[in-house]
């Protein structure tokens, strides 16, 4: 443990939690198949589990906050895909597509 | 003595118990209202025993009223406001006179009012009527006595517009309501004036400051013209008579009451309980005076030209009214409460008698009348008792109450315009009282069908109206200082009731006066005969002879359409400026234009909601972003 903080700095790993969110954000905001909206939605979830280890090993390596609350993500998360993906199997069941520009009912 | 309070409470009870259980009692409850009436009179009779009583003991002249009070309410070291009786020798008058005609009333109503729609309820309000007036001359302090005064102008206002299936006796009701508001405000201002310079509500320490000039000058003028004007609405003097005749819309035997006992006497009694303070501010009593005499003359020449039986009657109770008040402006207090105490007998017989006219012919304009002397035997003479007592002819009652006043002119300090004019009316009184008198009574029948149809009326009417026509009669002689000993006054009646600033007097007859009175009346009288007999050709020619006198006459002098033009042009135009604002200005841009501008920009803001994920995440997005930006700044 103590070699990896040693050889690796803190910013390395931020830097991968900010480029996996971005991706994410990127993913939510372009793409147009629901299922693949899900997975970028997922993909800010772990980055931003990554930057709470990141910032446990290193700034308080004694505690275990961050760590435990990556848990709790990730058990929240695999309880919102399971729920998401129903979700979007039953829209793909009723309106035959997972085109989320096609779903824009719910308005004025 | 000290029982005074009770007087009132018992009709207060007839009009609990009617109000609440009239219709399950046996005929409507009306023995029940008339009973109490008759215990109240009694009462007023043994206050009147006691109070002779004690006037015997003090001796005449020294009697000052008994008052009995407890407290009403009380705030420590502010305030303290006592409720009770003031029982004096105006008071004991007014119980008597108030509480005998309303019981002759209730039970001429018996028949009068058979098979009303609405028989209970109007014993009831009656009751309630006449309870408040009597409060409003036993009160001691100017608090009650305002009760009193506005639940007589709600009573007034209920029974005149008895009949509310009717559309002009709804409209008498307003008018009596709304004009005798007018003087009301001004007597609330009063009180409260000489509350806030007094600190007391009781008329007697009001009195005692006022004339031991405790009150401010200019404060004791506004107080005494705002207090009068409380009166002038009650008592219907000019400019604020015209609610009396419209009241005749109500039914007989309430105008009865109105006019000879519970509500236009109010006022003549609290100008005579006031008089010490009204006779301290200068000009007053000449206000007063000035004010009776418009009243007085007006009414007699209006009262020439109407054609209801019922409003001829009305104008005489504003002469009457009219005379009364030049008396108390002359400080003539006993004069004017025997011509009230007379008044109430000869003006109860003349309404009770028209009543008595209009129950057998269900007519009451004298063009459908007529020769009505055969058909009702006991009526007819009755209402002529009443019409020579109202004309002042001796020997009845208006003859001596009337030389009375007289006699109280010309000692009072006033003009001799004054004394002119009350003369002059005497002949037009007795000529109009004259004119009713033919064309209902004698002539020839002008509807055959009305006179066919005619009949005297039933036990129940006719007994009150022997019994008033009697005392119509005979009233005046209490002026004798033998009858009043007789009736156990100590003296004649200027002995007993009199201004307590000058004392009592001594009656004697004041020949020239009352020779001149007498003269004045007769040739009223026999013009009037020779006027209105057969045919009536000579009114017909004196009407024709100046038809723009006669429909100023008969139109009152204009009076009511001058009001109501006032009110269309001014209160009406007011309102309706006042209406725009609240329409244009209040709601369409004030409540609606706020509820009107929330949809706008809702409208707006909905086009936000397109339903497109993208969207709403790129939101999320830029907000985020922009809050880091912010909370970033804020940090370094």
């Amino acid at each position: 443990m103590e070699s990896v903080t040693q050889e690796i700095p803190l910013e390395h790993f931020l830097m991968l939690s900010f480029i996996l969110f971005t991706i994410g954000v990127y993913g939510v905001l372009a793409r147009r198949n629901a299922v693949i909206v899900l997975m970028s939605v997922e993909l800010m979830l772990n980055a931003v589990s990554i930057n709470m280890v990141a910032f446990a090993v290193y700034t308080a390596p004694s505690l275990f906050a961050g760590i435990i609350f990556a848990i709790f993500i990730i058990a929240v998360a695999a309880a919102e895909v399971g729920l998401a993906l129903a979700v979007i199997l039953r829209l793909f069941r009723n309106r035959g597509t997972a085109n989320i520009d096609e779903v824009d009912t719910l308005k004025w | 003595m000290s029982d005074a309070w009770v007087i009132p409470l018992l009709p207060v009870a007839g009009f609990v118990l009617l109000l609440l259980f009239s219709p399950w009692l046996p005929r409507k409850g009306d023995w029940l209202a008339i009973g109490l009436m008759a215990a109240s009179f009694v009462l007023a009779c043994l206050v009147a025993a006691d109070l002779a009583d004690a006037i015997g003991e003090a001796g005449v002249g020294s009697f000052a009223g008994i008052s009995e009070s407890r407290e009403w309410f009380n705030v420590e070291g502010y305030i303290e406001i006592r409720m009770g009786t003031y029982v004096d020798q105006i008071t004991v008058v007014m119980l008597f006179v108030v509480s005998f005609i309303a019981l002759l009333v209730m039970i001429y109503s018996t028949g009068y009012m058979r098979g009303d729609r609405r028989y209970g309820w109007f014993y009831s309000i009656i009751s309630l009527f006449t309870a408040s007036m009597l409060t409003l001359v036993v009160a001691d302090n100017l608090l009650l006595l305002y009760f009193a005064w506005e639940l007589v102008g709600l009573c007034s206002m209920l029974l005149i517009g008895h009949y509310n299936d009717k559309q002009s006796a709804a409209e008498a009701a307003k008018k009596a309501f709304i004009t005798t508001r007018v003087g009301d405000v001004g007597l609330l201002i009063g009180i409260i004036i000489l509350f806030t310079q007094t600190g007391t509500f009781n008329i007697g320490e009001i009195l005692r400051a006022a004339e031991e000039g405790e009150i401010a000058r200019e404060w004791l003028t506004a107080a005494a013209v705002c207090v009068f004007a409380g009166a002038v609405g009650k008592s219907a003097q000019f400019p604020l008579h015209v609610w009396l005749p419209d009241a005749m819309e109500g039914p007989t035997p309430v105008s009865a009451l109105i006019h000879a006992a519970t509500m236009v006497v109010a006022g003549v009694y609290l100008v005579a309980r006031m008089l010490p303070l009204f006779e301290v501010v200068r000009g007053m009593p000449e206000l007063i005076t000035a004010l009776g005499l418009t009243t007085a003359v007006l009414s007699a020449l209006m009262g020439l030209a109407q054609r209801d039986i019922k409003r001829v009657v009305a104008y005489s109770t504003l002469n009457s009214l009219g005379l009364m008040f030049v008396a108390l402006g002359s400080g003539a207090v006993g004069a004017a409460m025997l011509y009230l105490f007379a008044h109430a007998f000869f003006k109860a017989l003349l309404f009770l008698a028209c009543g008595s006219v209009i129950h057998a012919t269900e007519e009451q304009e004298v063009d459908k009348l007529g020769g009505l002397w055969s058909k009702m035997p006991i009526t007819a003479p009755m209402f002529i008792v009443g019409a020579l007592a109202m004309a002042g002819l001796i020997p009845l009652s208006g003859f001596w109450a009337k030389d009375e006043i007289l006699v109280g002119i010309r000692h009072g300090h006033l003009n001799d315009i004054v004394a002119i004019t009350v003369f002059a009316t005497l002949p037009i009184t007795s000529l109009y009282m004259v004119r009713l008198v033919m064309l209902t009574f004698f002539g020839e029948p002008k509807d055959q069908h009305v006179h066919e149809h005619a009949h005297e009326s039933e036990a129940s009417m006719s007994w009150p109206l022997m019994l008033l026509g009697a005392l119509a009669a005979v009233a005046g002689f209490v002026v004798f200082e033998g009858v009043g000993e007789a009736l156990g006054f100590h003296s004649g009646w200027l002995g007993f009731v009199y201004n307590l600033a000058e004392g009592p007097e001594e009656f004697h007859v004041n020949w020239g006066i009352s020779i001149l009175s007498v003269v004045l009346v007769s040739a009223g009288l026999v013009a009037g005969l020779w006027i209105w007999a057969g045919k009536a050709e000579p009114a017909r020619r004196a009407a024709a002879f100046s038809p723009f006198l006669y429909r100023m006459f008969l139109n009152r002098f204009y009076i009511d359409e001058v009001y109501q033009a006032a009110v269309d042009y001014f209160v009406l135009a007011a309102g309706r400026v006042v209406a725009w604002f609240d329409r244009s200005i209040v709601n369409d841009t004030g409540v609606n234009g706020a509820g009107e501008t929330a949809w706008y920009a809702g409208w707006l803001g909905k086009f936000a909601q397109t339903g497109k994920l993208p969207n709403y995440a790129l939101a999320i997005v830029v907000g985020v972003i922009v809050m880091a930006i912010v909370a970033f700044g804020y940090r370094t």
